[in-house]
Order: C-alpha cells, then structure tokens, then sequence
C-alpha cells in the first residue's frame, strides 16, 4: 500500500552565524526588545552603551508572544551580534 | 490528481500504524493511513487546488496546503464532508490576530477550540448538546484532531520540544465543538461576529479547559455564580485581560430569555461584576503584578484602571465584547467559563465555511 507523508519537507541550508565579536566595545549590538520587560532591556541597554562601548540598536517587537517582522529580523543581522529575547 | 508529497510504500497496515509513530507523525493515537485515493477524495469534494496554502503554520513553518491539510484530516478520522471545516479552522487558526505561534509554545494551558456553527454542523452531526465537549461524536473528534495532527506535522512545536505548556490539557487530542443554534433563543456566535444568519461558519478562540459552573435559578441567581467563576485568581483573564468565553446550556439561556435577558444584557453585567479588587489581584504575588505591569507598559491594558489603588475592582476583560457567550450542552444544572491565555492572543476568529 502506498502512504502520503503528512509533514512539509525539511529543507533549506542553515546560514552558518557569523564570527563571535571578540569585544563588545564599538560592536554593533542588535537590542530586540520583545516588550516583555521594557525596563529591564532599557537597563541591559545602558549597561551595553555605558559599560561595554556597545552600539545598540534597540529594535521594538510589537508583542513577546508573536515572531519578530521579517524587517525587524533582517536588521537585526545587520549587525555584529544580537540579543533576541527575554525569557520568562 | 497531482499530488506531490513524499509517497512510502508499506506492505502491512501494522508497519504503517508504527511508522507513524516511529516518525513522531501522531499525536500518540494511531491514525488512519492516508492513502492518495482517501487524499484525493477529501481534495476533490472541498474542489480546492490541492497546492493552494493557508499560509505556514508556526512555529516551524510547514505550508498548510490543501494537499497537507487533506492528508492530517484523513489521519484524524474525517470523511471528505468535513474537510470544508477543517479548512475553515485553519484559516482562522492563521490569521496573525489568533497568534496560533504563541499559543502551540506557550507555557499556558491554553488550545484553539473550534466552534462550528451553521446548517453544517447539524448536516454533519456535530454534537452541540448532551456532552458537547466530551467524546461519542466522529464529526465533533474528526475535525477536532485533524486540526490537531495539522498542527503537529507542519507546525512541529512538539511537547519535548518548544511546546513549552506547563500542564496543556486533553483538548490537545481534539478540541471542537458545536453551537447549539434550534433550542437557542438569541442569534448564534457567527452571526454576532458578522456572518449572514444561515451561513456556516468556524470560530476559533484559544483557552483552557471548560471549568464546570453549577449554573441553575433565576437570572440574578446563575449571574451570581457566573461572575465568581470568570474572575478566580488563577485565571490570566484576571491579571493581564484578553478574552474568555462562556458555554450557556440551553436551558440557562432559555430562563434568560424567558426574562428579557438578550444575550449583550447578560454579557454586559458579567463584564461589569466579574471584577476583582487590585488588593486581591496583588496578593497573588509580585510576577502576577509584573506582568501586569508589562502589559500596561506595552500599551496592552487600558489606562483607566487605577492599579494603584487598592479598592479599583479590575474586569475580567478589556471591554464586554471580549466575553464570548456560546449555547451548548445538555438543558441541565450546569455552564461552563473558559478562561482565555490573557492579552498575549489565542483571540477568536471567525471564518465562513466554503462548501
């Protein structure tokens, strides 16, 4: 007997991700606040600009329980590394 | 009839059922085999293209086509009859405002329940009466589970995996139900959300499990109980809003009705009494104060609640039309809340039929 498969084919090759920064400082850092907890990113924030020498892009997700717009996750890979989410 | 997906040759239907399995292509129930004559019959009386696509379903993106949909729906016990509500189920699970991502990986309990409503649901016996969320009905397990297996084989947000509910609930099997539309005396679900009377139609609207409500008396008396269950403290309804839904039996509705009572009357006082003081929502703890306050930043929980103060009694919903008011089950003691995931999403959809 034949039988169809119910699932879609996996497919598509994996971008490898990019080089890890070796410093933080003048790093291109993507900031993606989920709007989760908008006082603890605006913290983690500060302390990438103030302590680290970061370049943050903050980049605002309209909810933390949706994906992310195609636009915002293209910029996002723009730069050197990101911060996608906060766990809860 | 072109179909394109993956064909597996098996000489015995025990390998087959296990193949299943070995392949996480079940839910942990055997399935029916989806052989390309059972495929295409279900296609062929929906007379859709069988590449057409819904769109993909999250989290991992597999396309809802019609020949995918067809294939789960054979799995999960439909008949081709019923295929035209599991496309319509489907459509609704993906519009974005359903937020069907958020919903399959969420630690919540919640599941997208379908309710059918329309001539269909009759034509196709779908149970709207005595044990309306139980078992005994194919039409009511069917497209219930077929929604299911779709969810699981091209959505892949598995249990062990980023499925991440804390508890989930049975409904995770099948999760659909029928309004019950002739022993009912206000206008059907649909018709309220904007389809013509008469039309068939599927909502889907994502939430825990029904939690009994002995739900018997006069107007005031079944009120009375009915706004205690919506608002208990361990509902996400009551911290961060969203919306819920309430299953009427149609004997409820009819003593309602029977006193003037439209179904907006009833749905405005529960709005307006299902309240909880903010004293009694902070003692819950300060990551229930957190959320709320997350939702408030977002812009997600209207301003006008004084969170601040004590004595503030906060609904159970943003605005009344967010409490979903259904008619079904047995004429009997007993309704049923149904609290939603809150303001994250699950909300209801609404979509026509196409037959």
């Amino acid at each position: 007997m034949e039988i169809l498969s119910p699932v879609w084919p996996s497919g598509g090759a994996v971008r490898p991700p990019k080089r890890r920064p070796h410093t933080l400082a003048g790093a291109r850092i993507a900031l993606v606040d989920d709007n989760l907890d908008v006082p603890f990113t605006t913290r983690l924030e500060e302390l990438l600009q103030e302590r680290y020498g970061a370049g943050v892009r903050r980049l605002v997700k309209p909810s933390g329980t949706a994906p992310s717009p195609r636009e915002l996750i293209d910029e996002a890979a723009g730069c050197d590394a990101a911060v996608v989410g906060i766990g809860l | 009839m072109d179909l394109v997906s993956e064909r597996l040759s098996i000489e015995d239907y025990d390998e087959a059922v296990e193949l299943f399995y070995e392949r996480h292509w079940t839910d942990g129930l055997p399935v029916v085999l989806p052989t390309p004559r059972r495929v295409a019959a279900m296609i062929e009386h929906a007379g859709r293209d069988p590449a057409e696509s819904l769109g993909p379903v999250p989290p991992k993106g597999g396309e809802a086509t019609v020949e995918k949909l067809a294939i789960n729906a054979v799995m999960g016990g439909c008949l081709p009859a019923h295929f035209p509500v599991v496309l319509a189920a489907m459509e609704a699970m993906l519009d974005p405002a359903h937020n069907l991502n958020g919903v399959l990986q969420t630690t919540h309990m919640c599941v997208s329940l379908v309710i059918v409503n329309g001539p269909i649901a009759r034509e196709l016996g779908f149970n709207s009466r005595d044990g309306v969320f139980g078992n005994g009905y194919r039409a009511n397990a069917a497209v219930g589970r077929a929604v299911r297996l779709a969810c699981w084989n091209l959505g892949g947000a598995f249990p062990w995996d980023t499925d991440r509910s804390t508890l989930s609930h049975p409904a995770e099997y099948a999760f659909c139900i029928a309004e019950e539309e002739a022993d009912n005396p206000w206008p059907p679900l649909h018709v309220e959300r904007g389809c013509p009377p008469g039309s068939d139609a599927v909502t889907v609207f994502a939430c825990e499990g029904p939690h009994s409500v002995f739900c018997y008396g006069t107007p005031e008396e079944m009120l009375h109980v009915l706004t205690d269950s919506l608002c208990a403290l361990g509902n996400n309804n009551v911290h961060v809003l969203g919306q819920t839904l309430v299953v009427l039996n149609p004997l409820n509705a009819e003593e309602f009705a029977r006193r003037g009572w439209s179904k907006d009357d009833v749905r405005r006082y529960l709005w307006e009494h299902a309240r909880r003081r903010v004293a009694d929502v902070r003692a819950c703890g300060a990551i229930h104060e957190q959320f709320r306050k997350m939702e408030r930043d977002a812009g997600r929980y209207p301003l006008r609640y004084d969170l601040d103060n004590p004595t503030t009694r906060v609904p159970v919903t943003a605005r009344p039309e967010d409490i979903h008011i259904v008619v079904a089950g047995g004429r009997s003691y007993f309704a049923a809340v149904l609290p939603g995931w809150g303001g994250f999403g699950g909300f209801a959809v609404t979509r026509p039929v196409r037959r």
